[in-house]
């Protein structure tokens, strides 16, 4: 925190720099804004990229609730449902999960624990296709083809090396003597974790949360492949919407629907912005 | 009091026992699927795994292949411009949003939220932006710039740098977060020593914050890493890997043969070389933590 | 008991024998990538024809690209869980039934008269092992010319060039007018797809040999040079700014005249429908320049695959299944849906629900099959597995986005690319 000492002219650049960001930013939304406002005719007789000529609502109630998708003509309210059953509990998991790794990996210094870190930080690197046929296999042990707690097996499993590495790499700041104090006190694993790892956790919780709430709400591939018919993701219906070689591309109520499926993450981010906040460390070390 | 401690005791014994089945997991998951993967690129497999050994015949095939070897000049290309651009965007914005600023909240969602949109129709979109005839070139024309021009997408020697941009644009908001959540957990302390040192702020940013958060910079370095190396969506929705095979990167190759093509063994293949090649930013990088800490050691 | 109730009883026991006897409750599960728009609703239509016959339809769509179903498919396969049926075509036929067992479907075939009514080019590759274990839906077809009409009346023309010779000097006049002869996207089907329409007009012939049957001497020959060589000359005349778009963002202005022709498949003409574009009015349709004088048809058709899935009751439903594809009913109702031509050449199109390019494509084929000139894509995969279509697919894309290859190089690397994979 600079103190507002700084001189009202850099205070201007500042915000100047900023809306120009927030401008380049935007401009992609803008366009996609548009276009849900835009009929299909009109798209397709002048351009995909240009304003409405008028602010129908159709391509929104469209999208929302009845478009054709599979056979159903429900748009994609019910997708988005499933989405919310899939992407909530796998993103508290995973990021629970992640925390307890990364505080066992920065603060209960084993042997070894640098390697296993690095082993689990390659997991980030892994490429989505190559893993599709060898969890096609371990469902398939586990029993769980097909079935919603098989694909949460697979995001959450995923997510750990990303939760863990955020986690890990976090925690390795927290003041060692908080811990040594806090053993002497006689408090053990879990008590820690639970007593003052989590309460300074929020930052690297929320970006955690926002990492894999996102990355698990806009994932296609496994959960098309791993899950029947109703109960695919949103992303089935978006993907059903802007994939396309021999049809008409119903750009139009494809941006709606892309814009309807985006609330939650915005809303995610939204609501995790309180937790940005400074200094939970400060004060406590005292 | 005794039966107080001893359930105590087991909860103790029970928790760990359970992060350290959550660890396994978690390396088992990695050990196990790399694993696999390297061996089926052994073996002829096509559509389905078929466990019939041949050696290196795919990694011959590829090494030989036109397609791949562009993939990984693009890749190198990229994935600089992607994690030095975003990286430094996103410090930028982390050090700008920290100066107590009015609509933070709003300001920090506007740059976080294109990571919310697929990466489908980030390509789809960035598409028709850089389009010549229809986005950016067009409307900059159409305001009297006549000999405005900004083609990036559809020239072959520079399509890749357009990738650039629409990763960047869409990466960076995270960057920025993660920088954030860092620069917010540093101690009240250190701005206020900085502050008395009398630094100017970006010597103060640079010298002794970022410095102070490098384990998150470093986190935020593997993320970008990550997020270059597989890139798949946005080159298919952005350019389809054109023109031609201009802006092709290597997961584009290994999707190709593992699902397209129907050959698993190469596709296989393909996903080893690409992990093979992390290993060139990887060992550089450990050696460099071992030299930083023995250097360390002998000041100690 | 009277003898009129005893009877009646006798014949209620016997009736409800009789139908605990009939075990199988009709059943079909399917996977297809056909979710939404036109191609969703020509399934609907599908299961609802199925349904009148007593079928349990439960068609779970895979959205996104063939791929994405294939990989559904795939990992049904590992999961041991077969669909009754999945969108399958060309060549993938034979290569996926190599790895999951199908049903043999020669009986139900046989009971009908729709083998003597099929292309028996497209009918080949439903019988893999020499058993019929998959069913054509529907064909469309890929050598379809677009003009523009705006175009051509800056031009003074007032039909589409049959020649390569006349498109060459229509598209020469459109460059001179100002208009961009040629409009395409440049994504890498599409380039392959420019490259087999070039060769399939000079050389039906030249093309069978090639490119479906992949041989050296027919690669290395002057036929497939001068296509690249036609090619070539194609590619000066496109706008690079499309190279990596969807076809249909330039539709609206190939219709207002800034293009003149466009070469797609006959889905196009459904799109240009929807966007309530007139045939004749705003464009004209027909067949692409063709050097052989007799027709030639180059062909891309979807087909449903039989999985035997040893259940009695899917079993009943595929039978049933077999016999609505067959018949003339769903032919008619699928392809007015998707805009597609039946596979049946005796089908009468003549209702309004088709387009005049349908009926167009439907003769073309009927004079195709007579002509033993029916070809298979090699950019929509029905020429050769996937493996082979990628590898000279490869070459083809980067031929016509990098100017400085020339015809000769394109053509030492198809060569090379035929050897690597035959």
């Amino acid at each position: 925190m600079i103190d507002a000492r700084a001189n009202a002219g850099s205070r201007i650049a500042l915000y100047a720099v900023l809306v120009v960001f927030a401008l380049f930013y935007l401009m992609p939304l803008l366009v996609v804004v548009l276009n849900s406002f835009r009929s299909f005719e009109e798209i397709t007789r002048s351009s995909v990229l240009g304003l409405p000529t008028a602010l129908r609502t159709d391509n929104w109630a469209q999208a929302w609730g009845t478009y054709c998708l599979a056979g159903a003509c429900t748009g994609i309210k019910p997708y988005m449902w499933n989405s919310l059953l899939i992407a909530i509990p796998a993103t508290l998991l995973s990021t629970l999960l992640g925390a307890l790794n990364g505080y066992v990996l920065s603060l209960w210094r084993f042997r070894g624990a640098s390697l296993v870190f690095g082993v689990i930080t390659f997991g980030v690197f892994l490429p989505a296709q190559m893993k599709l046929v060898p969890w096609a296999i371990v469902l398939r042990e586990l029993g769980l083809s097909n079935t919603i707690n098989g694909l949460l097996l697979v995001h959450v499993v995923q997510g750990l090396a990303f939760t863990t590495l955020f986690c890990r790499n976090y925690y390795v700041n927290v003041p060692q003597d908080l811990i040594k104090a806090a053993r002497i006190d006689g408090a053990g694993f879990l008590q820690i974790f639970r007593r003052i790892i989590l309460p300074l956790s929020p930052p690297i919780l929320i970006v955690t949360i926002i990492w894999q709430f996102t990355g698990i709400w806009n994932e296609f591939l496994y959960g098309i492949t791993f899950s029947e018919g109703p109960q695919r993701p949103v992303t089935a219906a978006l993907m059903a919407l802007s994939a396309n070689i021999a049809q008409a591309r119903e750009y139009g109520i494809e941006s709606a629907a892309v814009l309807i499926a985006a609330l939650p993450t915005l809303l995610v981010y939204l609501f995790g912005g309180k937790y940005f906040v400074r200094g939970l460390t400060a004060g406590a070390v005292k | 009091m005794n039966a107080a401690r001893r359930t105590r005791d087991v909860l103790e014994g029970l928790s760990r026992l359970f992060a350290a089945l959550v660890l396994a997991t978690a390396v088992c998951y990695v050990v196990g699927f790399t694993a696999w993967t390297t061996w089926i690129s052994f073996t002829d497999s096509a559509l389905l795994p078929d466990y019939t050994f041949v050696g290196f015949k795919h990694y011959e095939r590829l090494l030989g292949s036109r397609v791949f070897l562009v993939a990984y000049g693009n890749l190198a290309i990229y994935g600089v411009g992607f994690i030095v651009g975003a990286a430094a965007t996103g410090l930028l914005l982390a050090i700008l949003i920290d100066q107590k600023i009015r609509a933070e909240n709003a300001l920090r969602t506007i740059y976080l939220y294109p990571m919310a949109l697929s990466f489908v129709v980030t390509g789809t979109v960035w598409a028709w932006l850089l389009n010549p005839d229809i986005g950016i070139e067009n409307f900059v024309r159409g305001l009297g710039w006549d000999n405005f021009r900004f083609d990036w997408l559809i020239d072959s020697d520079l399509a890749i740098y357009a990738v650039v941009i629409a990763a960047l644009w869409q990466a960076s908001g995270f960057a920025m977060a993660l920088l954030l959540a860092g620069l917010r957990s540093l101690d009240a302390d250190i701005y206020k020593a900085a502050q008395i040192d009398g630094a100017s702020p970006a010597r103060m940013y640079l010298r002794i914050m970022v410095p102070a958060i490098w384990p998150i910079v470093v986190s935020v370095l593997v993320i970008l890493l990550q997020i270059a190396i597989k890139t798949y969506d946005l080159v298919r929705a952005l350019t389809a890997g054109g023109p031609g095979i201009a802006t092709t990167l290597p997961t584009n190759v290994v999707y190709d043969y593992m699902f397209q093509r129907g050959e698993m063994g190469a596709g296989s293949a393909a996903a080893v070389m690409l992990l093979l090649s992390l290993l060139l930013v990887m060992v550089p990088y450990a050696l460099f933590q071992r030299l930083q800490k023995r250097r360390q050691q002998r000041h100690d | 008991m009277t003898r009129h109730h005893r009877r009646a009883l006798l014949l209620a026991c016997s009736l409800g024998l009789a139908h605990t006897s009939l075990h199988a409750e009709p059943r079909l599960t399917v996977i297809s990538q056909w979710s939404a728009g036109a191609e969703g609703a020509a399934m609907d239509a599908f299961g609802n024809l199925v349904k009148k016959e007593g079928v349990t339809w439960q068609h779970s769509p895979v959205s996104g690209f063939t791929t994405d179903m294939m990989n559904k498919l795939r990992a049904d396969i590992i999961a041991g869980h077969l669909p009754a049926a999945a969108q399958l075509k060309g060549p993938d036929i034979k290569a996926w039934s190599a790895i999951a067992p199908t049903v043999n479907m020669n009986d139900v075939v046989a009971a009908s008269d729709f083998p003597q009514n099929v292309s028996p080019d497209l009918a080949k590759l439903h019988k893999p092992q020499g058993n019929w274990i998959a069913l054509p839906l529907h064909i469309y077809r890929v050598n379809t010319l677009y003009a523009s009409k705006k175009a051509l009346d800056r031009i003074g023309a007032t039909a589409l060039p049959r020649t390569w010779d006349e498109f060459n000097s229509m598209a020469g006049k459109m460059a001179e007018a100002g208009i961009t002869p040629v409009a395409h996207g440049g994504i890498a089907w599409g380039d392959t797809m420019y490259f087999e329409l070039v060769l399939a007009g000079i050389s039906p012939n030249a093309y069978q040999r090639a490119i479906m049957q992949l041989d050296d001497q027919a690669l290395r020959g002057p036929e497939v040079l001068a296509g690249l060589r036609q090619l070539r000359q194609l590619t000066q005349w496109m706008n690079p700014s499309n190279a990596g778009q969807h076809w249909s963002v330039f539709l609206p202005a190939l219709m207002r005249g800034e293009y003149g022709f466009l070469m797609m498949g006959g889905w196009a003409s459904g799109v240009l429908k929807r966007g309530k574009f007139q045939e004749g009015k705003d464009f004209l349709c027909g067949p692409t320049p063709n050097d052989s004088q007799r027709p030639a048809f180059d062909m891309n058709a979807d087909s449903l695959v039989f999985w035997d899935t040893r259940n009695p009751d899917l079993l009943a439903g595929q039978k049933i299944a077999a016999k609505v594809v067959m018949g003339k009913e769903f032919a008619r109702t699928f392809t007015q849906i998707n805009g597609s031509v039946p596979v049946r050449t005796d089908v009468d199109l003549a209702d309004a629900g088709y387009q005049d390019c349908q009926r167009d494509a439907a003769r073309n084929l009927k004079e195709a099959i007579a002509a033993n000139q029916v070809l298979m894509s090699l950019g929509h995969n029905m020429a050769q597995p996937s493996g082979v279509t990628g590898e000279l697919r490869d070459v083809l894309t980067e031929f016509v986005h990098n100017k400085r290859i020339t015809a000769e190089q394109a053509q030492q690397r198809l060569v090379k690319a035929a050897d690597a994979v035959r």
